[in-house]
């Protein structure tokens, strides 16, 4: 073929190519989703729909979880306890024995119809009480390592819930249940003064015609709460062990389920979308009757683990929400944003130095109360604030004055005006000089434990050790990265500088790190006042009482100089101006605690 | 030859063994994975404690709980692979299954084109040996070579995200910007062009020319709004293309491998309008089903066109096919740009900084593919940058030393073209050390982009890596090692193997 030709069949083909662009191209539907949402960045993917289980326990999950699921009350940002009357009522029949009663509203209903009833306030019972596990099963031996689901040859009959711990354990007897089935009667063996929280923060209510679809095949919503309650009133080993172990592993999924059963709601959201360590979608709960109806339809909340990407996320638009680990890296990149309000504020945990009364290294070093007192007196906690914490959320930064108090939460201010915390406000080391004088003790040494793999920890050990080595102490460093195997180590260290993280306001938590034996109590720590006060804390319902023996042990131990609190943790949150409402609290769930009064800025 | 890979693959057997012993033991041995529960004072946390020692067997010291993960791996030879839990329960076999398949959506794109642009790239400097733009080219690829890629991924994602977001709101070009981009481009172009002043004054000026138009152009039409190429940029594509292969695949004097190319391209042409039909309804199976077909059609097309080496044809033709359908397709993503930037969920904000995909975002086959690149843009950028150096340096110097040699002297004095010495002589020679080099990086990236990952919020491999040393948790530390050592044991075997197979003066034995 000659070149004419390719030519002319070039022009032909053109020529064609010009007749049919006169015809329009079809349209195509973009198929695009119409709706929006508000984005909010987590740092951590979810992973589990039940937050009982020890697999579930988790901040992540439990945020997601306190938007979709309703209990008697939750924590506001004071913080402090709201009930929730849309959901059901509470009261305290009597107080010895420790009878509770619990009443659920007629507007309590999961989002597929089905009214919350007995059935599941029995299940989060039996789930929780460990009343029907026995304590010599280990189930680790037989749960599937690809799966996490417990494998075929787990022993038949075996009832294990994967739960407890969270005070419902005191409650071996079984429950009562109305005829009307809306109320159920605990009975506990010993009074627990944190009844309140049982069926509220401490535990998520799930839904039993669920469990009882998957572990005994009834379809029947009815007849499936009814199978759930009669094996919990009755014992029926068989079935509560089937009964155990779907309520143990159908909910954990960290993509959406097929089944649209497993993440049934009772709150002002459900679960619409969930993509493995992408982002979980929340929609209005269509079928949600309660208190706290949502004004936003639809909230995504996006896993990003990095606090920088987070901020430039936020900058870019595709997140309108962010409360990343606070750092003054974070803080300036949030500064240099426009159109957005940055809330700076406190988070749980709170940075403390305690002293070891006992098994110390250097033997003896804090036995006398003067030497503890001259040590405490050096440790410069306004300093340590000023230059660590103050950079990153200003004006928000304080001395935390209390061991027992959260900032904020009732009888914090009074007891740091009565408890002699004043006396170690400011940096004193002529004082502590007279007090090791008046001990006759020349250049203790203290070593203090700390993570030395913390920047932060770092920091304020040099500070300490440099105030500490001018009244005559002689500093020195037992920070290890294993800082938290070390703890309680009987003569590994003389001082700790860690963080405790407050999970709520249970007074009863305080107990394990006061009480001799107690779980949290690594430095040894024996005042028989303080554990009298504490014992009949235990026993004590009415809230100005307990406030009372609160501050009464909170004096005691800053009286026997235990140790000194430092700061609580800061929190910084970035919002867009298009989001209005958000108002973080200090305990969990922080800034998801009001998501249902969001608003989009009009 | 089997003696050979059985003994390497012993060796490496005890090698890798003996690296996962120590890697066991060092990851266990930094820290304290109970920490988070430790400092907890909820009431259950006794319970938790509990709990997590007896999953992870916490209570046997490391020496020994290394036996009891090895254990597990061990049963992979019997289809019962259990690498353990991590510290929040979950079986590590399952995260192991979602991080890779991130981790390759992220890594695979960016490997191809960090390797045609790097090879591009060396071949080019190696003809250009010693100009400007050589210089040039190599300052830039060190430097960014050299930069760490966390800051590399800050600064894309305020130029090119935050940037050009921004930009989008008012589309204009400010006329200077034009007139800067356009001779910086004219200067390349001229750099690449090489040869006497008059020649690189033509390819400069017409480079810097035809991008100011092009600029002006769209600038004026707020262009990036609603971009599109139209009937006629794919026309001069489509024919453009057909040249510029040709006469690097075949010569332009083979009139027969032109003219099966230019059918190829009129061929698109012609169909482009037709095809605005199927694409409506297009899924996954059927773009790359009309991928392979048109591979297929354009290759039968060279072929039948013949001349004297039909092959040839019908290769040229292919590569025409494919790249000149490519454009149509870009075109056809390009036409979902506006609906899919100003849609709710994406609001006018379309290049994005974290994750894979927007959420909730619906939208059909070309909505989606272009969520992925939007989400997909800035990584692969941050992965060619700092990649790309390697690759320019291994073909430029591998390029060198091969047009150095005799034979290459001696097939330019029998009369060869230059492009049948460069191509086919020197280039192909030249490709046998970067063949092995491109096989090592392929065991070496799976593993290699930890930062990137993080940076961009993308939960692969390098997450799984980084979350267990985080909380000194061993087992997803180790199910990553293993990932990445068994590749990296793997791809080393492979790449002499290649070289051996490539290279017939090297003999294994």
């Amino acid at each position: 073929m000659r070149i004419g030709k390719l030519a002319a069949a070039t022009a032909v083909l053109g020529a064609t190519a010009l007749v049919l662009s006169g015809c329009s191209a079809p349209e195509a539907d973009s198929g695009l989703d119409e709706g929006s949402s508000v984005n909010v960045a987590w740092n951590q993917a979810f992973y589990a729909y039940n937050g009982n289980t020890s697999f579930g326990n988790a901040t992540a999950n439990q945020n997601i979880i306190s938007l979709t699921n309703s209990a008697f009350g939750y924590y506001n940002n004071t913080p402090e306890w709201v009930k929730d009357e849309s959901f059901g009522t509470y009261e305290l029949v009597s107080e010895d024995p420790q009878v509770v009663e619990y009443t659920l509203a007629d507007t309590a209903t999961w989002s597929d119809g089905q009214p919350v009833d007995t059935a599941d306030l029995l299940l989060n019972w039996a789930s929780q009480s460990n009343a029907f596990n026995d304590p010599n099963f280990d189930p680790s031996a037989f749960q599937d390592p690809e799966s996490g689901e417990i494998t075929e040859d787990f022993p038949e009959g075996q009832v294990y819930f994967d739960g407890g711990g969270t005070g419902l354990d005191l409650v071996t007897q079984t429950p009562e249940v109305s005829d009307d089935g809306k109320s159920i009667t605990l009975t506990y063996d010993s009074p627990f003064v944190d009844w309140e929280l049982v069926f509220g923060s401490a535990g998520q209510i799930l839904p039993a015609h669920v469990v009882a679809s998957y572990a005994l095949g009834i379809e029947d919503p009815e007849e499936g709460k009814a199978a759930v309650e009669d094996a919990i009133l009755n014992n029926d080993t068989e079935a509560l062990a089937a009964i155990s172990n779907a309520w143990n592993t159908i909910f954990n999924f960290n993509e959406m389920p097929e089944d649209p059963a497993l993440v049934l709601s009772t709150g002002p959201y459900v679960i619409t979308d969930l993509v493995a360590d992408q982002y979980v979608t929340l929609s209005a709960n269509e079928n949600y009757e309660g208190d706290k109806q949502p004004s936003i339809d639809e909230i995504t909340i996006r896993f990003i683990a990095d606090p920088l990407a987070a901020v430039t996320a936020l900058e870019n638009g595709e997140v309108d929400i962010i409360s990343p680990q606070a750092t003054t890296d974070v803080v300036e990149g949030l500064e240099g944003i426009d159109g957005i309000e940055i809330i700076t504020g406190l988070e749980g945990t709170y940075e403390h130095v305690d002293l070891q009364f006992q098994n110390s290294r250097n033997p003896g070093v804090f036995e006398d109360i003067r030497v503890r007192q001259a040590f405490l007196k050096t440790i410069p906690r306004q300093e340590i604030v000023d230059t660590l914490i103050k950079p990153i959320i200003g004006e928000d930064a304080i001395v935390r004055n209390s061991q027992i108090f959260v900032p904020g939460a009732e009888g914090y201010d009074e007891s740091v005006e009565n408890n002699g915390s004043s006396e170690y406000a400011e940096v004193d080391i002529e004082g502590a000089k007279a007090l090791l004088a008046e001990a006759g003790v020349t250049n203790p040494e203290v070593c203090i434990l700390y993570a030395n793999n913390n920047p932060r920890r770092v920091n304020e050990f040099a500070l300490i050790q440099a105030s500490a080595n001018q009244a005559g102490f002689n500093v020195t460093d037992c920070g290890s990265a294993e800082w938290g195997g070390l703890l309680g180590t009987p003569g590994a260290y003389d001082a700790s500088l860690f963080g405790w993280q407050s999970t709520g306001l249970g007074v009863t938590e305080a107990r394990a790190n006061y009480v001799p034996g107690g779980l949290n109590n690594l430095n040894y720590y024996d005042n028989p006042e303080v554990t009298a006060a504490l014992d009949e804390l235990n026993g004590t319902f009415e809230a100005d009482r307990q406030i009372e023996l609160q501050q009464e042990v909170d004096r005691l131990l800053w009286e026997d100089a235990y140790g000194v609190t430092i700061f609580q943790f800061p929190a910084v949150t970035g919002v867009s101006e298009r989001i209005e409402n958000v108002d973080p609290s200090i305990i969990a769930p922080t800034i998801f605690w009001n998501a249902w009064e969001w608003e989009l800025a009009e | 030859m089997a003696t050979f890979v059985i003994r390497r693959l012993v060796a490496s057997f005890f090698v890798f063994l003996a690296a996962t012993y120590l890697m066991y033991i060092l990851t266990a041995l930094s820290g304290d994975p109970l920490e988070d529960l430790r400092a907890s004072t909820a009431p259950n946390a006794a319970q938790l404690i509990e709990r997590r020692i007896d999953l992870l067997n916490l209570d046997v010291p490391p020496y020994l709980r290394y036996f009891i993960w090895l254990g597990g791996v061990g049963g992979c030879f019997i289809g019962q692979c259990n690498l353990g839990f991590n510290v929040q329960g979950q079986p590590v076999l399952e995260i192991l299954g979602q991080a890779l398949g991130q981790t390759l959506q992220l890594v695979t794109f960016a490997a191809i084109v960090a390797v045609v642009i790097g090879v591009i790239i060396g071949i080019t400097t190696a003809l250009r040996q010693y100009s400007t733009y050589d210089y040039s080219v190599t300052f830039v690829t060190f430097l960014f070579f050299s930069l760490p890629i966390f800051w590399v991924a800050v600064l894309l994602k305020q130029y090119i995200a935050i940037g050009f977001n921004d930009f989008l709101r008012q589309p204009t070009i400010p006329p200077l910007a034009i007139v800067v981009i356009a001779l910086a481009l004219g200067l390349i172009a001229a750099g690449i062009a090489g040869g006497d002043l008059k020649r690189r004054l033509i390819a400069g000026g017409t480079a810097a020319v035809v991008t100011g138009a092009a600029l002006a152009y769209m600038s004026a039409t707020e262009w990036f709004l609603t971009p599109s190429l139209g009937i006629v940029v794919v026309a001069l594509t489509a024919i453009g293309l057909a040249f510029a292969v040709t006469a690097i695949s075949a010569g332009l004097r083979n009139r027969r491998a032109l003219y099966a190319s230019l059918t190829v391209a009129v061929l698109a042409i012609v169909l482009y309008y037709p095809l605005q039909f199927l694409f409506v309804s297009m899924t996954l199976p059927l773009f790359l089903g009309l991928a392979i077909g048109t591979i297929l059609l354009s290759g039968a097309i060279g072929y039948f066109w013949g001349g004297h080496d039909r092959w040839q044809s019908a290769r040229t033709a292919a590569i025409v096919g494919f790249l000149t359908a490519g454009v149509i397709a870009l075109d056809e993503f390009m036409s979902y740009w506006n609906a899919y930037s100003n849609s709710s969920r994406v609001r006018g904000r379309p290049i994005a900084t974290i994750g894979a995909e927007t959420p909730n975002l619906g939208g059909n086959f070309w909505v989606q593919g272009v969520d992925s690149f939007t989400h997909l843009l800035l990584p692969t950028i941050a992965l060619i940058l700092i990649s790309i150096a390697s690759y320019t340096r291994y073909t430029r110097s591998s390029m060198l030393e091969v047009l150095n040699q005799d034979y290459i002297r001696t097939a330019r004095a029998k009369g060869l073209t230059e492009r049948t010495v460069l191509v086919r002589h020197a280039f192909r020679n030249a490709m046998i050390p970067v063949a092995t080099i491109i096989a090592f990086d392929i065991g070496a990236i799976v593993g290699g982009a930890v930062i990137t990952e993080r940076v961009f919020a993308w939960t692969g491999m390098g997450a799984l890596f980084q979350n267990g040393l985080e909380r000194t948790d061993p087992n997803p530390v180790m199910a990553f090692f293993l990932v990445t050592g068994t590749l990296a044991i793997i791809f080393n075997l492979i790449a002499d193997l290649v070289y051996a197979a490539l290279d017939p003066r090297i003999r294994i034995s």
